[in-house]
């Protein structure tokens, strides 16, 4: 038994991928529980379907239920896509375009610098936080921060 | 010549036609910034969503005021319906990031203390530099409000927005405008604050900074990268979901 586990575990990495028809059911499958799932969360506690959704994966991976060949293709190609897929959503601006005019031109300029910057801080706080706290674990805990 | 005229069987709903222009807008547009990216040898203005973007609006601007319309008049009634369609993919793509999340599991069992640490403490300092920034700028209250939750989703940071005495739909300019600039400008970023020495510490700033498509640009820089990234997206929302509330009516924005 454990030897038929392990040869599971290495043919799944060179396993044929599944037919692409099936990886969008498992996708839709994914969605459409997580969208069940969604509105039981309070409205002062907003969780929306995708997210819900992308941790369901993620369990259904983790547990292997969903093997990575059944997926996989399917998502390469969307997380290949990410970028096309929000031009509606950059387009979608020109429909609120007024709010930056609002309260006068000098606000809307204000506004948009605070959010060039609050990209950037936010980037760059996150990353040195966490060298910061993988500094403490090697130091004070002396865990191995090595990856490879 | 009305613009109703002009897209005829293109706008009849019965035969679904009213999708066709904004789809064909959407991919036009972005296929048009990925040539000017190559031709330009990547110049990071030319990144094909930020061309994308300002070249569509600009084209919608063009027309709304050629058929003697105003732009979100233009934008609601020809452009959204193909607008949509494109838009709802983004939600299993959202749920596509939990295979590269999977691949480097290893990674996410080993530091899953540090990277929850690292979101929960880099939010809350990052929230207080953000509520200082915009004080110094100038920002009313409710302008503050609308950008302390734009590290979450739109889904998340519009409704805490409105809770919190913000404007949901500045925020959701925010929440696209955050992911258009770290598109653009990541390998910029991350070059001159040094942050490739860190693969985790970047992923999980390109996460948190650039939403999914953040993600997406960290699943290219690497497979540490990409993992840190996708598990930002989720955990940093939930964050977001906990933390501006109270920080936001401890510091008296509503």
């Amino acid at each position: 038994m454990a030897s038929n586990q392990q040869a599971a575990k290495t043919s799944e990495v060179e396993h044929e991928p599944a037919p692409i028809l099936q990886q969008m059911g498992i996708f839709a499958c994914v969605l459409f529980v997580s969208s069940l799932i969604s509105p039981l969360f309070p409205k002062s506690f907003p969780v929306p379907t995708p997210v819900i959704g992308l941790v369901l994966m993620y369990v259904l991976l983790a547990s292997h239920i969903i093997k990575l060949y059944q997926v996989e293709k399917m998502a390469d190609f969307l997380i290949s896509l990410i970028a096309f897929l929000f031009v509606p959503s950059g387009i979608q601006m020109a429909n609120s375009l007024n709010v930056f005019t609002d309260d006068g031109a000098f606000t809307g300029v204000m506004l948009i610098v605070t959010i060039i910057l609050a990209t950037i801080i936010l980037l760059v706080v996150i990353a040195y936080t966490t060298a910061g706290f993988m500094a403490i674990s090697r130091h004070v805990f002396h865990k191995s921060t090595d990856i490879q | 010549m009305t613009w109703v005229n002009f897209f005829g069987n293109a706008l009849d709903p019965k035969i679904g036609g009213i999708a066709f222009f904004g789809i064909f807008l959407s991919l036009i547009v972005f296929l048009i910034g990925q040539w000017l990216f190559k031709i330009s040898n990547g110049f990071f203005l030319f990144q094909p969503l930020f061309v994308g973007m300002v070249l569509g609006i600009f084209i919608l601007w063009l027309m709304a005021k050629w058929f003697g319309v105003t732009l979100p008049t233009f934008y609601m009634e020809a452009y959204k319906p193909g607008g949509d369609i494109i838009f709802w993919f983004l939600n299993p793509a959202t749920i596509a990031f939990a295979i590269p999340l999977y691949r480097r599991n290893d990674v996410v069992k080993k530091f899953w203390l540090e990277i929850i640490l690292s979101l929960i403490v880099g939010m809350v300092i990052s929230l207080f530099i953000i509520y200082y920034m915009s004080k110094l700028f100038g920002l009313n209250n409710q302008m503050i409000s609308s950008m302390l939750p734009q590290a979450a989703t739109t889904a998340i940071a519009m409704p805490i927005s409105g809770a919190t005495g913000g404007v949901p739909a500045v925020t959701a300019m925010a929440c696209i405008l955050n992911a258009v600039l770290i598109y653009a400008l990541a390998d910029f970023l991350i070059k001159i604050f040094r942050l490739n020495s860190d693969p985790v510490g970047a992923g999980l700033g390109l996460g948190t900074a650039g939403h999914t498509v953040g993600s997406a640009k960290a699943v290219q820089l690497g497979s540490i990268q990409g993992a840190m990234a996708s598990i930002a997206v989720v955990v940093i929302s939930i964050v977001v979901d906990v933390v501006v509330p109270p920080f936001a009516s401890m510091m008296h924005l509503f």
